[in-house]
């Protein structure tokens, strides 16, 4: 790191002749802060502080573009509309049960492969690429490509089912083999990113602590759950509420696998919110849902903020 | 001794027959999905709806890379990706740049709040944001168009760029840049001329990771841009579906003209990659 810099502060430097320019060219700390964050300040301003608070003001609207009716204030009225509406039920109940499903799901086979990645092996790159191509393809290109393995007819899925002796299945007419589908997909795309972060905590790990472990006769099983789980678990946390939050988005894959069938089934509220706003030019009722999207995702950030906190406290 | 039985055991487990079965495994899990759909692009449609299915093409051909490419605009799609990649990327590291070299360099007193800031942002659903920002993009008259995604895409890397640079300006010594002011240097001289030409592996890394984001995006691009002429190639995929119609090989084919540049970038940078994801997603 550092060792001790030439100048101890902005008033040991040097005075040199100032140009006329110099206050804007070289200015103070306090002025430099505010010159070097204002464009990154002005951005999340237009683009997230602005819009969150017009997405709170349109959600108390009657706002339907189509209808062709200026905007009325509607009070509580698209949340009053939402607990009568089964298809909100549908996709905040598969929103919720994808995140219940692939977040633990992503988290153990994501845990299966770094501890294999983690193996010495002489060529590091081949294994590296595998775990980096699933995370850099595109989910909508995923979801797409899985929609074809699980094809009835051509899908190398039922393929594989018929030559180990098992019939095929109709994996998109069932709304639970559909969704079935769907969380492999989210769960095979998101593994190896998860894989990727936990490799990098496993390689962190002191090998002496493991070789302390050898010499008290510790096995193999032992160790996991002594040496390595402990230490991962800040990694881990941190992975699996960023994997949350994205779950809970979930729009991609669902999208291009079954487009939310057969009917709404597979439907996500991702999904149900870009309908109202996209198809129907339903605004109003699209902010009320984001709203309730917003909400659930800005508990699971609290969390984070709380947990980081935490850990910054205790190292 | 028990000890040198569990450690024979072990060294069985970690010898070359497990490490091989590991490389198997970790190779197939990963490359599986994208190798099949090359191995699709190069059969006939004939041959498509064969059954049993055929794993490897019969009479490879190359007839629907071109069909991908007269079918549809895909050299659109891909020039519309490039571009609202590309510029959303250059303007995410400018942003970033300045904000992580003062998060790393100056005493700021609110410097705890505004890494919590960039955290929150971080994990931002901009799901929650499509409708305000249809509205905005509407009313600015911007719907289809690069603006409309570049912006967005921008914010959507910023966090993670931040947290990757402050992370490596933190690592370079002072010293060089007070000896850059010493010889006459202004303090943005000092930031690009000595700064960033020292963390380029930093700058790059989160500018790969910035393009990505950006490459990847569907939904924005999807809601925002349906105009044929400005589709991304996320969204311009779909127009190969018909309305029963899936023609699988020529789709095959477009999916691996959009898999490669990014697969060679990646192939290249590997380690680049990810350092900067473990950095960005682990750093607090």
């Amino acid at each position: 790191m550092t060792t001790t810099s030439t100048f101890k502060s902005e008033a040991d430097r040097p005075v040199v002749r100032r140009p006329w320019l110099s206050r804007w060219s070289d200015p103070d700390d306090t002025t430099l802060a505010v010159i070097l964050l204002a464009p990154a300040a002005i951005l999340l301003g237009v683009m997230i502080v602005y819009p969150v608070g017009r997405l709170i003001y349109t959600s108390f609207l009657d706002l339907s573009l189509t209808s062709g009716l200026p905007a009325r204030f509607a009070g509580l009225g698209n949340f009053k509309q939402m607990p009568d509406d089964p298809v909100f039920w549908q996709a905040t109940w598969n929103t919720v049960l994808i995140t219940l499903i692939t977040v633990p799901g992503s988290l153990v086979v994501g845990f299966a492969l770094a501890l294999l990645a983690n193996l010495p092996f002489q060529m590091k790159w081949p294994v590296r690429l595998s775990l980096l191509i699933p995370w850099a393809l595109p989910l909508s290109f995923a979801g797409l490509i899985f929609g074809w393995f699980f094809h009835s007819e051509y899908g190398v899925v039922n393929d594989v089912l018929h030559r180990i002796g098992l019939p095929g299945v109709i994996w998109f007419n069932s709304p639970r083999l559909a969704f079935a589908a769907i969380c492999l997909a989210i769960i095979w795309k998101a593994s190896s990113f998860m894989a990727m972060i936990i490799l990098a905590g496993l390689q962190t790990i002191p090998r002496s602590l493991y070789e302390a472990a050898d010499v008290d006769g510790a096995g193999r099983v032992r160790r996991f759950f002594e040496i390595t789980l402990p230490l991962l678990k800040p990694t881990i946390v941190v992975a699996l509420i960023f994997r949350t939050i994205t779950a809970l988005q979930t729009f991609d894959i669902p999208y291009m696998m079954t487009g939310g069938g057969p009917g709404t089934e597979t439907a996500t509220l991702a999904m149900y919110i870009h309908q109202n706003t996209v198809s129907f030019l339903d605004l109003g009722y699209g902010s009320a849902l984001a709203v309730v999207m917003f909400g659930l995702s800005m508990l699971v950030t609290a969390l984070y903020l709380r947990m980081i906190r935490g850990n910054g406290a205790a190292s | 001794m028990s000890t040198a039985v569990a450690s024979t055991f072990d060294s069985a487990l970690s010898g070359k027959p497990l490490r091989a079965i590991a490389a198997f495994i970790l190779i197939v899990n990963g490359l599986f999905p994208a190798l099949w759909i090359l191995l699709t692009s190069f059969k006939t449609e004939a041959e498509l709806t064969q059954k049993p299915i055929t794993w490897l093409p019969q009479a490879a051909t190359l007839r629907n890379y071109f069909q991908a490419f007269s079918d549809q605009p895909l050299l659109t799609f891909l020039f519309n990706s490039f571009m609202v990649a590309l510029l959303s990327t250059a303007l995410t590291l400018l942003v970033s740049v300045l904000a992580a070299y003062a998060l790393a360099r100056l005493n700021l007193r609110f410097r705890g709040l505004i890494m919590s800031v960039i955290i929150a942002v971080s994990t931002f659903p901009l799901v929650t944001l499509l409708v305000p920002l249809f509205e905005t993009m509407r009313a600015l008259n911007l719907l289809n168009s690069w603006t409309a995604l570049i912006l967005p895409y921008t914010v959507l890397s910023l966090p993670v760029c931040t947290l990757v640079l402050t992370s490596f300006f933190e690592g370079i010594p002072r010293d060089l840049e007070n000896a850059a002011m010493i010889d006459g240097c202004t303090r943005f001289g000092a930031l690009f001329r000595v700064v960033v030409p020292l963390s380029a592996p930093g700058v790059f890394t989160a500018g790969i990771l910035a393009f990505v984001n950006a490459w990847d995006e569907f939904l924005l691009a999807l809601s925002f841009n349906s105009n044929p002429g400005l589709r991304t190639l996320p969204v311009g995929i779909q127009l190969y579906q018909g309305e029963f119609a899936f023609p699988w090989p020529v789709i095959s084919a477009a999916l691996v003209v959009g898999i490669v540049p990014v697969a060679i970038l990646i192939m290249i940078f590997q380690e680049r990659v990810v350092s900067g994801l473990t950095a960005g997603g682990i750093k607090g």
